[in-house]
């Protein structure tokens, strides 16, 4: 049993990382949707997170707890710097100023030789592990969930559903978009250095617009109503390709109509379900 | 394109029934695994590289191995996608249990997946893996393409004993690792044989428009531009070079991804006089690559290109190697890979201790003529 | 030095306009279909994929002259816009569901078209065939630009000239504006919203694969992703020239072709692709509405 038992993880546990990882990339893209805000910046912060973690421990061998909170930090300073001029827009203006980011973010890292340009950074040691990647989910999970729970949860609510009316009634608008931005960038770029201390290797093109657009819709497939719903839409996203591979050349196609088939018939996400408030 | 999408119907539902029925039915089958691209935007190259496979494993399979034992390759569909690829090379290794790994596509997939297979001690063999480092990943990764940095040398000396060209201009895709490393090849050529570099641009590698590079190239008057990157860029590089009319005899010098007939297709009379170093050319005269490219027309219906040819050769080269060990055991069969003396479409082959090929006696300058390659002398 | 930059300078210009015209060219439909419909319709860069090869498979197989095949390409592909729509966005504005809702289901969409496509007929590239038209290069001064070059600017002049003559003095043009403006009174003033919805995404659908054709044709690399790679810089244009704004996308095109190619031709050519995106950031910056936009509307 046992033997079996190791076999499982040991093939299964490039999949296992991923649903705990894209799970944290998930909430990250939560934080900003929770208040309403859609920013695509994730896959950049992410990217920050991974090539600061990468150069950290191959060049200094810092310590890898030292590691995950600088990978935590410096997106955060990033989104700190960004996010005066860039929280002044709303909706798909932000949207597409965020993408203009992972862009830049993009060609920046193709053009700089510290960072291996299109090479990337590879011989990244494996130091991620399943305990530690869902340890960080469940904390992250919890944190959201209390949030939501208290009077700053119903601010947020307030902000999603009218952000004017919120404005009116007293919540400090500006401080909430850039709380949720900052927290937003530390998750993406924890998981992004989980992400890169699992694989080996990173390179410039895995933190592109596609991979900004793949993580809004694991936020949107789950439903946002919950911090639980991206991370069911993350797990569901990221095993249905595994539960497609016989279809062979006509996985993508099955793996577009289904979520085609989701969102017109559940279009608020498939978890819907809110969390009751106390206090 | 009838024919193509029939071919591609009938392909998925094999793979479909073959995935049902659990596909080695027999017992005494060897099943090996293989990660290539076989979906999404570059599964051309897996494609090419599945098909290679497939036709050398109906070969290997007439008489089988180990005394008439089947070989039986299990794909994993890497999409692209490093974390794919990583995912497909601990099932084979976890489930499937496979004693060697053939793939993956891309130098990417490879500095992902190949640590993977290397912890595990399971051989793995790149067909089409040419970036440097790939081998020093560890001492079970084995690569069957030459390395850049075998052909791109022979490419420039034949162009400058037969030109004399003293200065060029270099383009490149500097999003993409294979276009950035067989640069950073034609680098260290062109500084060491002295070759003066004009200017370097850079392009993406899914640029279309490359006129303001070519202008400014135009402007400078090279003798010839050294370009490394893939065909659908190097098609548009070329046909943008006479639009913007830098004078046709003014060569263009590529890296291995312009070996490909599509060149000739797209760029039509544009690409003519284009030379490009390749371990592997389809009018190649000798009596196996003339019966390994008959036998792909006559399957596939349509040309092989260079990775199918690469492919062809390492099953090859491995239903050997496993037919030597003896047993179809990771750690024999790694002796045997490293022992291994075969002479295929590439011509000679053999590893280094480094697990690179050995030999570049199989090195070809080609150049375009009339939008059809054929053996520059 | 000096001498080299003005032997360079007029074909830099040409590069940069006839780039910009088919970044404006790519930007027409998408700006009618995002500022009018409201939503981010990711399928439109397979709209652009479909003309191509529509206009591939005319002058190919069915040996269509292109002036013949253009139109028969945007037509069909028109309709497919129209059907996509009716499909996935019309039930999802009846239900009311959250804007966002929508930029999902295109993006389902889109894996679906594309991976369908490649299905088909595989990633590699081809192109029309050079018979369509003349390639020759005409030479103005120190410059040469070709037919296709030609075809491109005057094609995307005159749809901009025929676009904004619809939008200011059509009653469709009125109807398109109030529902850009708001949907709900839109109809409450008497717009069949739907058919105006119909309308707005058959143009743009029709637009996208005119440009899919005529880029197709100079630049010869038609292959199914070939719409996904434009989307960004599509982006790029709408937001700079402002949602919904056909002259702004005109301008904005040409003016980020021109930046590029003086980039790429002066500076270095890594900071090429970044000019779009530094352009957006700025504009974001000091005018959040676009270069030419109104003063923002605030949607409840």
């Amino acid at each position: 049993m046992s033997a079996f038992l190791d076999n499982f993880m040991f093939s299964y546990e490039a999949v296992i990382f991923a649903v705990g990882i894209n799970g944290l990339l998930a909430l990250s893209m939560y934080a900003v949707l929770a208040i309403g805000q859609l920013s695509l910046g994730q896959a950049a912060f992410m990217g920050i997170g991974a090539y600061v973690s990468a150069l950290l421990t191959l060049n200094l061998d810092w310590p890898f707890p030292a590691v995950l909170l600088a990978a935590m930090v410096v997106p955060a300073v990033v989104a700190l710097i960004i996010g005066g001029p860039t929280l002044r827009l709303t909706g798909v203006y932000l949207a597409l100023a965020t993408i203009a980011i992972v862009e830049i973010l993009r060609i920046f890292l193709n053009a700089s030789t510290m960072t291996g340009g299109a090479l990337g950074l590879s011989g990244i040691p494996n130091k991620t592990t399943v305990l530690l990647i869902y340890g960080l989910l469940a904390v992250v999970l919890l944190g959201f969930v209390l949030v939501a729970r208290s009077k700053l949860g119903r601010a947020m609510e307030a902000m999603r559903e009218d952000e004017i009316a919120a404005g009116v009634m007293g919540v400090n608008l500006p401080a909430m978009k850039m709380g949720a931005l900052v927290v937003s960038a530390m998750i993406a770029g924890l998981a992004g250095a989980l992400n890169a201390h699992a694989n080996s290797f990173i390179g410039p093109n895995d933190y592109s617009f596609e991979h900004a657009v793949t993580i809004v819709s694991f936020a949107l497939l789950g439903g946002i109503g919950s911090p639980f719903g991206p991370v069911l839409g993350a797990a569901i996203l990221t095993l249905l390709p595994e539960f497609l591979t016989s279809l062979q050349d006509y996985k993508l196609v099955v793996n577009g109509f289904i979520i085609v088939v989701a969102v017109l018939y559940m279009p608020r996400g498939i978890l819907t379900w809110r969390i009751g408030r106390v206090g | 394109m009838a024919m193509r999408k029939f071919s591609f119907l009938a392909f998925s539902s094999l793979g479909i029934a073959g995935c049902l029925m659990a596909a080695p039915a027999r017992a005494q089958d060897i099943k090996i695994g293989a990660i290539e691209i076989l979906t999404g935007p570059n599964s051309r190259y897996g494609l090419a590289i599945r098909n290679g496979f497939d036709l050398a494993l109906e070969e290997v399979n007439k008489t089988g191995v180990l005394g008439g034992k089947k070989i039986v390759i299990q794909y994993e569909d890497s999409a692209g996608n490093k974390d794919q690829a990583v995912n497909g090379a601990r099932k084979l290794i976890g489930l499937a249990k496979v004693p060697v790994i053939l793939g993956p596509t891309l130098s990417n997939e490879m500095f992902a997946a190949g640590p993977v297979a290397n912890g595990q001690k399971v051989p793995i063999v790149g067909t089409s893996t040419t970036a440097a480092g790939i081998t020093a990943i560890g001492p079970y990764v084995y690569r069957t393409s030459l390395p850049e940095s075998d052909v791109i040398p022979v490419t420039l000396k034949k162009a400058q004993e037969k030109f004399g060209i003293k200065k060029v201009a270099v383009m490149y895709a500097n999003d993409d690792a294979f276009s950035k490393s067989g640069y950073d090849v034609f680098k260290a050529s062109l500084d060491k044989m002295g070759i003066q570099i004009l200017t370097t641009e850079t392009f993406g590698s899914k640029d279309t428009d490359f006129s303001a590079q070519l202008t400014k190239i135009k402007s400078m008057n090279p003798d010839a531009i050294v370009v490394s990157c893939l065909v659908e860029p190097a098609s548009g590089i070329l046909l943008g070079a006479r639009a913007v009319g830098i004078d046709p005899k003014v060569r263009f010098i590529g890296g291995n991804g312009f070996n490909s007939p599509k060149l000739g297709d797209i760029a039509g009379e544009a690409a003519d006089g284009t030379l490009v170093g390749s371990p592997w050319f389809i009018a190649k005269d000798d009596a196996a690559n003339t019966k390994f490219v008959e036998a792909y027309r006559a399957k596939y219906k349509e040309d092989p290109d260079q990775f199918a040819a690469q492919a062809f050769d390492t099953l090859h080269i491995v239903a050997n190697a496993i037919d030597k060990a003896g047993a179809p055991e990771s750690d024999k069969i790694k002796a045997a890979l490293q022992d291994t003396k075969y002479t295929g479409v590439m011509g000679p082959f053999s590893f280094t201790a480094e697990r690179d090929p050995a030999d570049t006696s199989g090195v070809v300058v080609i150049e375009m003529k009339n939008g059809k390659f054929q053996i520059f002398k | 030095m000096l001498a080299q930059i003005f032997q360079q300078l007029p074909q830099q210009l040409v590069n940069g306009s006839v780039l910009g015209a088919t970044y404006a060219l790519f930007a027409l439909g998408f700006t009618l279909m995002f500022g009018v419909l409201g939503v981010i319709n990711l399928t439109y860069g397979f709209y652009f994929t479909t003309g191509a090869f529509l206009a591939l498979y005319g002058t190919k197989m069915l040996a269509l002259p292109i002036w013949l095949a253009l139109p028969i390409a945007a037509l069909l592909t028109g309709a497919l816009a129209v059907v996509v729509d009716a499909i996935l966005l019309t039930p999802l504005r009846r239900k009311k569901a959250p804007e966002l809702s929508s930029l999902m289901v295109t993006l389902g969409a889109t894996l679906l078209l594309y991976s369908s496509m490649t299905a088909f007929f595989g990633t590699e590239i081809r192109r029309l065939p050079p018979s369509v038209i003349n390639h020759a290069a005409i030479a103005l001064g120190n410059a040469r630009i070709n037919m296709s070059q030609i075809l491109i600017l005057a094609v995307t002049a005159s749809i901009v000239v025929v676009l904004l003559a619809i939008v200011r003095y059509t009653r469709f043009g009125l109807s398109m504006r109030s529902l850009a403006e708001n949907a709900e009174a839109a109809e409450l003033m008497g717009v069949n919203t739907d058919a105006v919805v119909r309308l707005v995404s058959f143009i743009s659908g029709a637009l996208g694969a005119t440009a899919g054709v005529l880029i197709g044709l100079n630049f010869n690399a038609i292959q199914p992703y070939m719409g996904e790679a434009m989307m960004l810089k599509g982006f790029a244009v709408i937001i700079i020239g402002g949602l919904g704004d056909i002259k702004g996308a005109l301008i904005a095109g040409l003016v980020i072709g021109v930046l590029e190619a003086l980039t790429a031709g002066f500076i270095s050519s890594e900071l090429k692709d970044a000019v779009a995106f530094i352009l957006l950031i700025a504009t974001l910056w000091y005018r959040p509405v676009g270069l030419f936009g109104r003063a923002p509307v605030k949607r409840a």
